[in-house]
């Protein structure tokens, strides 16, 4: 059994109490969370130093307007925090900023890391549709119930890695019936006891339950499958490929929003991907027609083979896609075909090497045989 | 504010039209290979699966068959395909390539940033009545293609981009040779000169440049000036509604820092801009000091200031062209806010993006002396 505090107050207060008595302590002298920026229900990451500002936080909104391992990587690149901070984010945010540090693009010194498990965020378009307030009541209702919610980012409605993995304390939302009078966090490191060790509260051994955890698990890959046979479908063959990614027009939005992407100046933005004129002449010679600009589908094929073991199926990338390719679907598939083989979940465990990491020259000759 | 180019300049001939001005666009082109006149056509064409059109440089002629003058959408700016091809030098290829007047006017203003050269390169324009926003055609393609064909038969704006639909330039001759299908009777169009260039390709192709283009005139002109009161009205909206800095903020909140607009803008040609470069990446400490300092900053912070940025690095060259806002995840309305801004900026220096590739960047004009009413107006 793991220890646990549980605050008789509805969760999101309750963790908002939290965050504000370690402000308070002086424990943390940052809280890194969602929070409210206007009236229409748009909200942003951001960095709180006063617990005042934490009135307006909302840790657990179902939107993530950027991934929060970009923007912790962003926080520590040029060094751990020279103060302690909370950071309060979804488990594949967590996940990839894990991923991050593993590619020295950040740290987690200092940083006291509180996540949930997750029902999923709606795609950020619903806040220029001004509706998203409309749907939070019926959101957090299914999360209490361990049910799926509808018109997610496909990305989250085919997501089983809802739980995170090293959070330094975990809030109860999956299936938790008492959300509304009732703040469970989960302490699952010594970090995370020492963090709540003065909070005032009820102490006790607690862990998430699983039973309701499978139950829901199974639901969201039971969508999961369905999601990527989907894609499988359409996906068939380079003409399948021209299919999909025919209508991109090339903006790299894509990259840019995509956590693992962290090149400051992409392969496919270099001088590499430039070519003179004489080579578009020669290639039009053979072929008699070229799109311009070129590489659109070597660019996708590119960047999953740069980023698919590390792809935490956040579904960012296909959030800021201005002409809605289903890019996440499509990269979460291609990145677990391409973990299974390394048998390598990305930011599971920061120990963990990434897989490029620990090549063998006598190893996989089945695939390539 | 729009200079035509000089009267001994712009001349033009009235071609007939046998079945669709798209089928006579085609067969010019084709001409113009079988004389040798060009190699190649850069040109737009739709994507096999139907939902979006892309620029192909084409060499095969059959290929034209399929060629679209002028698509419902602008996926890509045609200045971005012209660069992709001529970035790193001329090439010895005689290309036409075949665009909208704004992608026309971005690569004037890409010569002069030295990102293209189209020495070999004949510029040719053709009267637009817009594009569509590009999730509308993709959601429906083959509704959006009757739209639009209904669109431009009766130069309805209403389902345009939103800067479409106060673009006043729309027929703006910037390239070599011009397309017009305003003002003409129903079986016949305008091909206008407009540089030595123009008036030589026409020469090979035996189009002899004495047509009288009075009517296209006339309906360029009643159209820019309609256009150009709707744009003065909609921009003056707009500054009342953005106008102060916390309506400026509110507007940018949204952003979610993707800079898919950068990235589609045809005049934003830096590799690496400098909003993604290592001078906004800053140690843990100084984010910290600016948090404390308010008590909370959004992270990251300075969306703001990216725009702002963004907007004195191109606002001179910017061609409304609306790539930006049809880019943006957030339905932000960039496009309009940034004509707004180019507008003035552009104004001062008697400037109009793409107009002239005769006329330098206003940034290379700098004199030491000068705009002193700007710079005394906020003493």
């Amino acid at each position: 059994m793991t220890k646990a505090l549980k605050l008789t107050k509805n969760t999101e207060q309750g963790v908002r109490e939290f965050v504000k008595f370690l402000l308070e302590k002086g424990n943390v002298k940052g809280v890194f969370t969602l929070k409210k920026i206007n009236q229409k229900g748009s909200v942003a990451y951001s960095l709180i130093t006063t617990s005042d500002e934490l009135n307006d936080a909302v840790p657990f909104y179902p939107l993530m307007p950027t991934n929060a391992g970009t923007l912790l990587s962003r926080f520590t690149l040029n060094g751990s925090t020279t103060e302690p901070i909370v950071a309060i984010v979804k488990p594949c945010e967590l996940r990839a900023f894990i991923e991050l540090i593993k590619r020295e693009q950040g740290s987690l010194e200092n940083i006291y890391i509180i996540s949930s498990t997750c029902g999923g965020v709606y795609p950020l378009k619903i806040v220029a549709e001004e509706t998203i307030e409309k749907n939070l009541s019926q959101y957090w209702d299914a999360v209490k119930k361990g049910e799926m919610n509808e018109n997610l980012r496909p990305a989250c409605t085919g997501c089983t890695e809802f739980t995170p993995y090293t959070a330094d304390i975990t809030v109860d939302l999956i299936g938790h019936n008492n959300l509304d009078k009732e703040c469970v966090l989960i302490l699952n490191t010594k970090k995370g006891e020492e963090l709540a060790k003065e909070m005032k509260g009820e102490f006790l051994e607690r862990e998430l339950d699983k039973e309701t955890l499978k139950k829901f698990y199974d639901k969201r890959d039971a969508a999961k499958k369905k999601l990527f046979n989907e894609i499988n479908t359409k996906m068939k063959g380079l003409d399948g490929l021209i299919e999909i990614f025919g209508r991109c027009i090339g903006c790299h939005g894509c990259s840019t929003v995509c956590p693992i992407c962290y090149c400051k100046l992409c392969e496919f933005d270099s001088s590499d991907s430039e070519y003179k004129p004489s080579t578009y002449e020669s290639e039009l010679k053979r072929r008699g027609g070229l799109k311009v600009p070129p590489g659109t589908i070597y660019y996708h094929l590119g960047r999953l083979a740069h980023m698919g073991i590390s792809c935490v199926g956040c579904g960012s990338c296909e959030d800021v896609c201005p002409v809605d390719i289903p890019l996440s679907i499509i990269f979460k598939k291609v990145g677990e075909s391409i973990q299974q083989i390394f048998e390598y979940i990305p930011g599971k465990n920061i120990e963990e090497k990434i897989p490029l990491l620990t090549y063998e020259e006598e190893e996989f000759t089945e695939i390539e045989e | 504010m729009i200079k035509p180019a000089a009267s001994s300049e712009k001349k033009g001939a009235v071609l007939s039209i046998k079945t669709t001005i798209q089928d006579s666009i085609r067969n010019l082109l084709k001409k113009g290979m079988d004389q040798g006149v060009f190699d190649a056509v850069l040109i737009p064409m739709r994507v096999p699966a139907g939902d979006s059109f892309s620029y192909v440089l084409i060499k095969d002629k059959s290929l034209l068959n399929n060629a679209v003058a002028l698509p419902p959408i602008m996926s890509v700016q045609g200045a971005k395909a012209v660069s992709s091809v001529t970035r790193l030098g001329n090439g010895t290829m005689k290309i036409a390539a075949v665009m909208r007047p704004c992608e026309i006017r971005a690569t004037i203003e890409l010569t002069k940033l030295d990102q293209v050269h189209v020495e070999n390169m004949t510029l040719i324009s053709i009267d637009c009545p817009g594009v569509m926003p590009i999730l509308d055609f993709i959601r429906e393609p083959e509704k959006a293609i009757k739209l639009f064909e209904n669109a431009t038969k009766s130069w309805d704006d209403t389902i345009m981009r939103p800067v479409c639909q106060i673009c006043d330039k729309s027929s703006m001759i910037a390239g070599d040779l011009h397309i017009g299908t305003l003002g003409t009777k129903k079986d016949a169009f305008f091909i206008i000169s407009n540089s030595k260039k123009g008036k030589d390709t026409l020469e090979k192709l035996d189009i002899p440049l004495n047509g009288n283009i009075d009517s296209w005139q006339i309906k360029v002109k009643e159209n820019a000036e309609e256009k150009q009161k709707k744009r003065k009205k909609t921009h003056k909206d707009l500054k009342t509604k953005i106008g102060h800095l916390d309506n400026l903020l509110d507007t940018f909140s949204q952003c979610i820092n993707c800079h898919n607009c950068m990235r589609v803008c045809p005049v934003c040609y830096c590799r690496l801009c400098y909003f993604d470069s290592d001078k906004v990446k800053h140690p843990s400490g100084e984010y910290l000091r600016r948090a404390k300092e308010k008590g909370s900053i959004r992270f990251l912070p300075d969306t703001t200031l990216f725009h702002m940025g963004r907007m004195m690095h191109m606002s001179l060259s910017c061609v409304s062209c609306g790539s930006c806002e049809d880019a943006c995840p957030m339905s932000i309305p960039v496009a309009q806010i940034f004509s707004m801004v180019a507008d003035e900026t552009q104004g001062l220096f008697d400037y109009v993006a793409g107009r002239s590739s005769g006329e330098p960047l206003p940034l290379k004009t700098y004199k030491k002396d000068e705009l002193h009413e700007v710079e005394d107006a906020h003493d």
